[in-house]
């Protein structure tokens, strides 16, 4: 069997040369077959993970709804979320203000601006500054407004100062009409309520 | 198994037996006479048995033994070194051949071979056209001595002189073995007077002179005789064979052999003949007389075979990968299957979940958040009462301050978490003598800073700037108080209410 008779192994090596390409040719096609399952599988699985991870997301959110949606919804109610309601906040000075019989005040609400976004935390939190300047007979006059603002106020504001200061260079002493003037500095807080909603959609 | 199967061709001058063998199966396809009808019907048999190779044992008169010891040599230079040798001690005989039997321990460690030929063999040329035209595989031809020699090993001979005979019935055949190995053999046709039983002791004792004298048995060696014969001819030669002391005679049973080779004992009994054939089929040949010119076609077969059983295995490997892939695929996919319906299982009672939200809320994270910072936002703030109270007590141990203006910002949302105040007061009544108006100063803010509450004063504009680098100018004044300016102060305080927490984003 040194030299093989090629000339009468032509089918022989015919076979073996068709048994070769068969092989390979399954070889491929099921290596494919199992290449494509196993990506799927991979896949499959990825979907699975992902399928319990937003489960268990939506236990948790379900979690924080019902822990957290009737305050919201107050707060809603409230005015915190949506648009400013500017007259609201004006209309609770003024009625604070006869609340505490006070003499009059003057008003001044700058532009809606963003709250720094340490405080603001990721959410749309915007501030407006209203500055009020009242006439005070004695200095707990103030008190009193502020205690009558806060059962009227009905947003969430934080009161940033005031500055009492003497009316006509006036000495501090007792008289009938008002000698003193506060300014104070109110903050506002709103969430908008648009960009709330828009977020929405991004919820599963 | 089946791959093995082949057809043992009992040849002899008068006619030619056919046996089909394979491991564990065998079956006598019969006797085909050297005549026309006898060739014809082995053609027919060649053509219906086609594709088996064929081993073709000769049983002849004319054959011829010859041992030699050769050097050792390989490859082609042991090719030629036979060739040469083979054209020299049998000259012109086709059917020849070489076997190396043993290496000799001593010496030059030279090889020893067995020669054999026949002679004359001119009535295997019509069987042998037969095979060559029908193309058969004819993988060898070989003398029925050799044959013979696997008998012995299935009869677990192991004498080291040993002499087979057998009675056929074309005539009686004497196979002298050395150690097992085939070393001279003889055929005494059936037209010799070989019938009786002193005959047939007769020329057993004349083969062993014949061996001794030749050297080829050695003179003190004791023959060990095994006799077959199914026709029973030879056992009265046993007894006459056994009173001479230089022999030891056997008789060989049909069931005794008939067991040795695992065949049924009928079938040995209606055939005997086939038994060496038996002993020979599976054993591969080690003395072949064909020429190479005949084994052309076995050449080819074997590689026929050998491409043919890679093709197989190519094919089986080949299906085997496929289908472990095939499975493996099927496997992952069940597996992602079932994952799938989990996942979809999954999805199911997050949506039911999801359902139960409520539509005109924010998603539920920014909920909580927001109502966590409204929280946040909405804490308690710095009671001004307390900080108003605080200023208020300092003032009353301090009555020549007169407080002019106070104002505070709360910065508890920021990350200093205080209440930074600035005080504006004057010293009242002041008679121009600041060192008197900057100790009451000094008095009220020691008064401040004992208060818990606050964390520090300090003073950021006094009534009077002794600076170095400054210009101070003035004057005195009289004892009239009215006349002299005001001693104003300004002090900054931070303020922190105390066990207040801070209230940081």
């Amino acid at each position: 069997m040194k030299h093989p008779p090629f000339p009468a192994l032509k089918l022989p090596l015919l076979l073996v040369l068709v048994a070769l390409l068969l092989a390979l040719l399954g070889a491929l096609w099921s290596r494919g077959q199992a290449q494509d399952a196993a990506q799927a599988l991979q896949l499959q699985n990825s979907a699975l993970n992902g399928a319990r991870q937003q489960l268990d997301r939506s236990r948790q959110q379900q979690q924080l709804i019902a822990t957290h949606l009737a305050a919201y919804q107050a707060l809603a109610a409230r005015g915190f979320v949506g648009a400013e309601d500017r007259l609201a906040w004006i209309e609770a000075a003024q009625q604070a203000n006869r609340d505490a019989g006070l003499y009059g005040l003057d008003y001044r609400l700058t532009p809606r601006t963003s709250s720094l976004s340490a405080l603001a935390q990721g959410l749309p939190l915007g501030q407006t500054t209203m500055t009020l300047t009242l006439p005070l007979l004695v200095e707990t006059d103030l008190m009193r407004f502020l205690a009558a603002l806060k059962a009227r106020a009905p947003g969430v504001y934080r009161l940033q100062g005031c500055a009492l200061s003497r009316l006509n260079d006036a000495k501090f002493a007792s008289a009938n009409q008002p000698q003193l003037q506060a300014e104070c500095e109110l903050q506002w807080f709103t969430v908008a309520e648009h960009t709330v909603a828009a977020k929405k959609g991004g919820r599963p | 198994m089946i791959l093995n199967r082949r057809l043992i061709l009992l040849a002899t001058p008068r006619q030619i037996g056919v046996l089909d063998w394979r491991p564990g199966h065998m079956h006598w396809l019969g006797e085909f006479t050297h005549s026309a009808k006898g060739l014809a019907d082995f053609r027919q048999m060649v053509i219906k048995h086609a594709g088996l190779p064929i081993l073709l044992v000769a049983d002849t008169v004319d054959e011829d033994y010859r041992s030699e010891v050769l050097p050792h040599v390989k490859g082609r230079a042991r090719d030629e070194l036979l060739s040469r040798k083979l054209k020299q001690v049998f000259r012109n005989a086709r059917f020849l051949g070489a076997w190396r039997q043993e290496r000799e321990t001593t010496g030059r460690r030279d090889d020893r071979y067995l020669l054999a030929a026949f002679a004359d063999a001119d009535w295997l040329t019509p069987w042998l056209s037969v095979l060559h035209r029908e193309r058969v595989p004819l993988s060898g031809i070989t003398p029925l001595a050799l044959a013979c020699q696997y008998l012995l090993d299935r009869l677990r001979v192991h004498e080291p002189h040993t002499l087979l005979v057998f009675r056929l019935s074309h005539g009686l055949r004497l196979s002298y073995y050395q150690n097992g190995l085939l070393r001279f053999s003889r055929l005494i046709g059936g037209d010799t007077p070989t019938q009786l039983p002193g005959n047939a002791a007769d020329d057993i004792a004349k083969t062993q002179l014949y061996l001794t004298g030749q050297r080829i048995l050695p003179r003190e060696a004791r023959l060990h005789v095994l006799l077959f014969d199914p026709s029973g001819q030879l056992d009265s030669a046993q007894a006459q064979l056994n009173a001479d002391p230089a022999f030891s005679t056997r008789l060989l049973d049909i069931p005794s052999l008939a067991r040795a080779l695992r065949i049924p004992d009928d079938f040995l009994l209606a055939t005997p003949q086939i038994a060496p054939l038996a002993a020979i089929a599976g054993e591969a040949l080690q003395l072949n007389l064909a020429p190479p010119e005949l084994l052309q076609h076995h050449t080819e077969f074997r590689w026929r075979r050998a491409l043919h059983a890679a093709a197989a295995g190519i094919a089986l490997l080949g299906l085997g990968v496929t289908a472990a892939y095939w499975l493996s695929a099927q496997d992952m996919n069940a597996q992602a299957q079932q994952l799938s319906q989990q996942q979809q299982q999954l999805d199911r009672r997050h949506r039911a979940i999801a359902q139960t939200f409520p539509a005109q809320a924010a998603a539920p994270e920014q909920l909580a958040q927001t109502v966590t910072l409204a929280r946040q936002l909405d804490a308690r703030q710095p009671d001004i009462h307390a900080l108003l109270a605080v200023i208020g007590q300092a003032l009353q141990t301090a009555p020549e301050i007169v407080l002019e203006n106070l104002s505070w910002t709360d910065n508890t949302l920021t990350a200093a978490g205080v209440v930074q105040l600035t005080l504006d007061a004057a010293v009242t009544p002041f008679d121009g003598n600041y060192r008197a108006a900057m100790q009451r100063i000094e008095r009220f803010m020691h008064t401040l800073q004992a208060v818990p509450a606050v964390e520090a004063v300090s003073l950021r504009s006094s009534p009077v700037n002794a600076d170095s680098n400054s210009t101070l100018s003035g004057k005195t004044f009289d004892a009239n108080p009215d006349a002299a300016p005001d001693a104003r102060f300004s002090l900054s305080l931070t303020y922190r209410e105390s066990g207040r927490r801070e209230v940081r984003p």
